[in-house]
């Protein structure tokens, strides 16, 4: 008779790989399947060009947890993490602003635009900082559920009232600014040069399809202070080698505990019976049984197509079909002859970091309004880096891979998402062209292009509507409301179907949180 | 109305002065006087009523006031003070509302969903189905709202055992919805009003007409997050409408006043709250006649208060930094006509309508919105019309009309600023829009006024021509305005806020007026 599994894990992104690894570690019999030829969902690296190794979706890791890298020993499976040492901001008249790890190096730049927020920076750093030491709790452990009436629930929320008026009035206030703001109403607070407004307002909108003028942007500022390498706090980073290394790492970690991973391995369906999750069906009919079932996917995928709706009450179906995904990014990937010269600064110190193409507030909202009637942005938003410069493994001697995240770019474009292979070139010219104005020679320096449309995001990787988050991160689907109000702890009306991915609380971005709660979840409820 | 009885300062002395006599103001001064307090009303203009005043805007023809929609007032102020004794008529619900079309037979909007019924059905048989539900799951998740709008706003950072007793009190009226309701409370007050309407109708022009109050006066598109908790705080305030229209209201309280004693002195404009040692000692008025009393309601804007009426050293730093950076950009134009005969519309010539709103798509109304990020009008502006008229016959000659419009969306800070030529222009525009919709109305067209934001700001002292004297946004709705003075109370003793800068906002209500008098008494 065939082996039954512990759990299967459908899907080997780093969230699938993470939860798989920590079930192993407990002694579980788990095993992962990809569909994809490579490991990391969204996370892989690939040599799409010879010598060039293009981490294609995610491209830095930022709130990767870092307790997660001790308890998976990921640093001896081979993760290696880069520090970003600074964020650059061309500008079209020529000037620039480099904001970089060093806060004094950061100030005199600040300076040059508005002496008054040169002062206020650090101590907007300070308690941003704080903000994020609070919510660091929020997102290293299950969502509290303000409406259960279990009494360690209750007690878990007494508790987390506690902290939070511990904060003390002015940080409980800032703290109900930053949930209830535009991420640029709240700048407006502090800051009052648009220089630095521009680029410090865009980290409140990626991967959403919301503009910097949005409300309910604010809080996602914090993700930048959130980020943690090592322990430290504020500092987002290359994974050596590529993202893509950070999964095998993963990958690796979950083997050495007893995982077994398999890749070119998708799955038709969950096999339910009784309302259990008893295993997994395969494109060619074979099964493979197991006491539960864990889905990496997105929470419309793993409802909608691996459960199907005919095993789901009209209650949750309603709720599965209108959460919101709505994917509203694409990316560029390069490979480049030269360093790219930008022509307002000289030298490549400043490209270490990521580079912002976001010259002003209303070039911002110009290129949200586009994407809001259905068309991708002309003048987009781009967040660029070259990590060849940091890691020269990824591309040969001399040439560089340039990996650009773009948006707007509406999954729903108003010709239907099907017709988006038409406008991918389209698109893909309107990157190059921006970039173009603010790096001269580069149209001549590109060997390769590859473009990733929401749709492509979609047909590739499996993201529903190119959602890099699996699911809109707006107050209405986050914290005990992610994916949906009643079912945010993991398990899912199916028995024994469990959820670890970015669909899960505490949401997208390369953390691996989502996927080791579920496990922690699964082993002390019982779940397995 | 008494003129100002001189410069005897024994005359001046009273227990509570009242700045400004709008109808937040009048609740406060008539609830405080009913109580057995000395109180008098200072008022900048010539007339009471502030933003709900009768004014002639052309000669037989008046306004209704600014806002006209008089289905929010507080039913709680009306019974305390006896408001229907001075002349206050109600309806018994709020009046239907016509959404026109330029193809189609446009929408005539009952509140009541039996009523609505066959009219929704010509756009869709499921809307009306679900429009019942609609109606249905608002009047089951209302005791919550009741108890979140209509009472003084818990202390979320104070540690007092009072102030968290108030705050449990606020979560167990949520709780006892059920865990369902309380789920679906908590998820869509932070949605975007289109996302939520979308997820109950397939009918834009039903959805568009339902979200149209969510984005009055506000720099928000039906696309921007937490604009449905504003649609929420409307349909909860909503309900008996005043049949003389919001006029009638100001009038009540206005005679309310009187007969409770309140002195009410008009064209008296206050230049200077004055205070020694942290405490309020009265207010001196611009002709330097002066007002003593320990008490202070302002329901003037909280940023002219505190930016123009106090001396900078009494207010804590950061106060006054809160203070600077409170959104008050008005996005609203005001447009008064003044018809020859009734208005009607195209689609539906034969109805006499009291209620209108413009918008046929959510698409429509964002790019509405969007001008003003740039600082610019909108070309297709969303009109919300009501002509008070019918119900209020005196307000026009015999078979003549006065229509009222709320245009939206026109920034105060306007690219190239509000002259006469940008004013006129927009008028144009908003009389333009709403003719390609009605019968002959270019030719009915007596007279009109426009106000832009700057227009409001200058004639009705509000700061930035804002209409709610302050943007209804969820972070200046939840400590409104700012956490200093989240209660009525600022920590200059004996200054009192009283008006829709305060909780729970905007709007014909009474609401911040007697909850503002409420807390008065409760300090002794």
């Amino acid at each position: 008779m065939a082996k039954t599994y512990d759990a299967i894990i459908i899907g080997g992104g780093h969230n699938g790989l993470v939860c798989a690894a920590y079930l192993a570690k407990a002694g579980k019999s788990v095993l992962v399947l990809e569909r994809s030829h490579v490991l990391g969902g969204a996370a892989v690296t690939e040599e799409l060009h010879p010598g060039f190794h293009f981490s294609v979706c995610s491209y830095v890791v930022s709130l990767f947890r870092p307790h997660i890298i001790r308890e998976l020993e990921l640093a001896k499976h081979g993760m290696e993490l880069i520090p970003l040492e600074c964020s650059f901001l061309p500008l079209p008249d020529g000037d620039s602003l480099c904001r970089w790890s060093d806060s004094h190096r950061t100030r005199r730049e600040i300076a040059r635009f508005s002496a008054k927020d040169a002062e206020t920076a650090p101590e907007f750093a300070l308690a941003m900082t704080k903000m994020a030491q609070f919510f660091k709790q929020i997102i290293d452990s299950p969502a509290p559920d303000p409406t259960s009436l279990n009494p360690s629930e209750i007690m878990r929320l007494l508790r987390l009232t506690k902290q939070f008026r511990g904060l003390g009035p002015d940080l409980m206030y800032l703290n109900m600014q930053l949930m209830t703001m535009s991420a640029l109403d709240f700048l407006d607070l502090w800051f009052e040069s648009e220089v630095l407004k521009a680029p410090m307002s865009v980290s409140g909108i990626i991967g959403t399809f919301l503009g910097v003028r949005s409300p309910g942007t604010a809080y996602v500022l914090l993700h930048h202070y959130m980020g943690e390498i090592d322990g430290a706090f504020r500092s987002w980073g290359f994974s050596k080698g590529g993202t893509g290394r950070l999964s095998l790492a993963i990958a690796a970690s979950a083997q050495a505990f007893g995982a077994e991973i398999r890749t070119e391995s998708p799955v038709d369906h969950v096999m339910i019976q009784n309302g259990r999750a008893v295993g997994v069906v395969l494109p060619n009919g074979d099964e493979i049984r197991s006491k539960t079932v864990v889905s990496g996917l997105d929470p419309n995928r793993t409802f909608l197509k691996m459960v199907g709706e005919k095993n789901l009450d009209d209650e949750f179906l309603t709720k599965i079909k209108r959460y919101k995904l709505r994917g509203s990014s694409g990316k560029v990937n390069l490979a480049v002859d030269r360093l790219p010269e930008f022509s307002c600064r000289a030298g490549s110190e400043h490209l270490r970091g990521d580079i912002a193409i976001c010259p002003g507030i209303d070039y911002l909202e110009r290129a949200y309004d586009e994407a809001k009637y259905g068309d991708f942005s002309r003048r987009p938003y781009i967040n660029m880096v070259v990590p060849s410069i940091v890691d020269p493994s990824v591309a040969p001697p001399g040439k560089h891979i340039i990996s650009c995240f773009v948006q707007y770019a509406p999954y729903h474009i108003k010709e239907g998402a099907e017709h988006w292979p038409e406008r991918r070139e389209a698109f893909g010219d309107a990157v190059v062209d921006t970039l173009a104005e603010y790096v001269p020679g580069l149209k001549e320096s590109i060997l390769y292009r590859q473009v990733l449309t929401p749709w492509d995001l979609e047909q590739e990787f499996g993201l529903t509507e190119g959602n890099i988050f699996h699911g809109e991160l707006s107050p209405e689907q986050l914290l005990f409301q992610r994916p949906t109000s009643g079912w945010a702890r993991y398990r899912t009306p199916i028995r024994d179907l469990w959820l670890c991915g970015s669909g899960a609380h505490p949401g997208g971005g390369v953390m691996g949180a989502p996927g080791e709660l579920a496990a922690k979840t699964m082993l002390t409820s019982g779940g397995i | 109305m008494t003129p100002a009885p001189g410069n005897n300062p024994e005359n001046n002395k009273y227990d509570v002065i009242v700045i400004g006599a709008g109808h937040n103001g009048l609740t406060t001064a008539a609830m405080l006087a009913k109580s057995g307090r000395k109180v008098v009303v200072l008022e900048r203009r010539l007339i009471v009523g502030g933003l709900a005043a009768r004014e002639e805007f052309h000669p037989g023809f008046y306004t209704d006031g600014i806002l006209h929609d008089a289905s929010l007032f507080d039913e709680k102020v009306i019974r305390e003070l006896g408001l229907s004794y001075h002349g206050l008529t109600m309806t018994d619900c709020p009046p239907p509302i016509f959404a026109p079309q330029r193809e189609g037979p446009g929408l005539l909007l009952h509140h009541d969903p039996v009523l609505a019924k066959s009219e929704i059905e010509k756009h869709s048989a499921g809307d009306a189905t679900r429009y019942v539900e609609y109606r249905a799951f608002l009047d089951r998740v209302r005791p919550f709202f009741n108890r979140l709008l209509r009472s003084i706003p818990p202390d979320v950072a104070a540690g007092g055992w009072r102030d968290q007793l108030a705050l449990a009190s606020t979560g167990l009226t949520l709780r006892r919805l059920g865990r369902k309701d309380m789920m679906e409370v908590l998820r869509i007050g932070p949605m975007c009003v289109a996302d939520w309407l979308n997820e109950w109708f397939e009918t834009q022009l039903l959805s568009c007409l339902l979200a149209g109050p969510a984005l009055t006066c506000s720099s928000t598109g039906p696309w921007s997050p937490a604009t449905n908790a504003m649609l929420l705080r409307h349909e909860m305030l909503s309900g008996r409408t005043a049949t003389g229209g919001s006029s009638s209201i100001t009038d009540a309280l206005r005679v309310s006043c009187e007969q409770l004693g309140v002195d009410l002195h008009t064209n008296a404009t206050v230049k200077e709250v004055r205070i020694t040692g942290g405490v309020i000692e009265g207010v001196t008025l611009q002709d330097s006649e002066s007002f003593d009393a320990p008490i202070v309601a302002a329901s003037c804007d909280p940023k002219t208060l505190f930016c123009s009426l106090i001396d900078g050293r009494h207010i804590p730093a950061r106060l006054e930094d809160r203070m600077t950076h409170l959104r008050t950009l008005g996005t609203t134009v005001k447009v008064h006509l003044a018809l020859g005969k009734p208005l009607r519309f195209a689609c539906r010539p034969d109805l006499e309508i009291q209620h209108a709103r413009i918008a046929e798509s959510f698409d429509e109304m964002e790019r509405a919105f969007d001008s003003t990020k740039y600082r610019h009008c909108a070309t297709s502006p969303i009109l919300d019309i009501a002509i008070p008229s019918i119900s209020n016959p005196t307000l026009a000659p015999k078979d003549h009309h006065v229509v009222s419009i709320l245009a939206h969306f026109a920034p105060y800070d306007l690219d190239g600023s509000w002259g006469n030529d940008a004013r006129e222009s927009f008028g144009d525009l908003v009389v333009n829009r709403l003719a390609s919709y009605a019968v002959d109305l270019n030719d009915a067209i007596i007279a009109r006024e426009v106000l832009t934001p700057l227009d409001i700001e200058t004639r009705y002292g509000l700061t930035g021509g804002h209409l709610h004297h302050a943007e209804h946004g969820l972070d200046q709705m939840i400590t409104r305005p700012v956490p200093e003075c989240a209660r009525y109370g600022t920590p200059i003793r004996g200054l009192y806020l009283c008006g829709s800068g305060s909780h729970p906002g905007g709007g014909i209500t009474g609401l911040p007026g007697s909850l503002a008098a409420k807390t008065i008494i409760k300090a002794g």
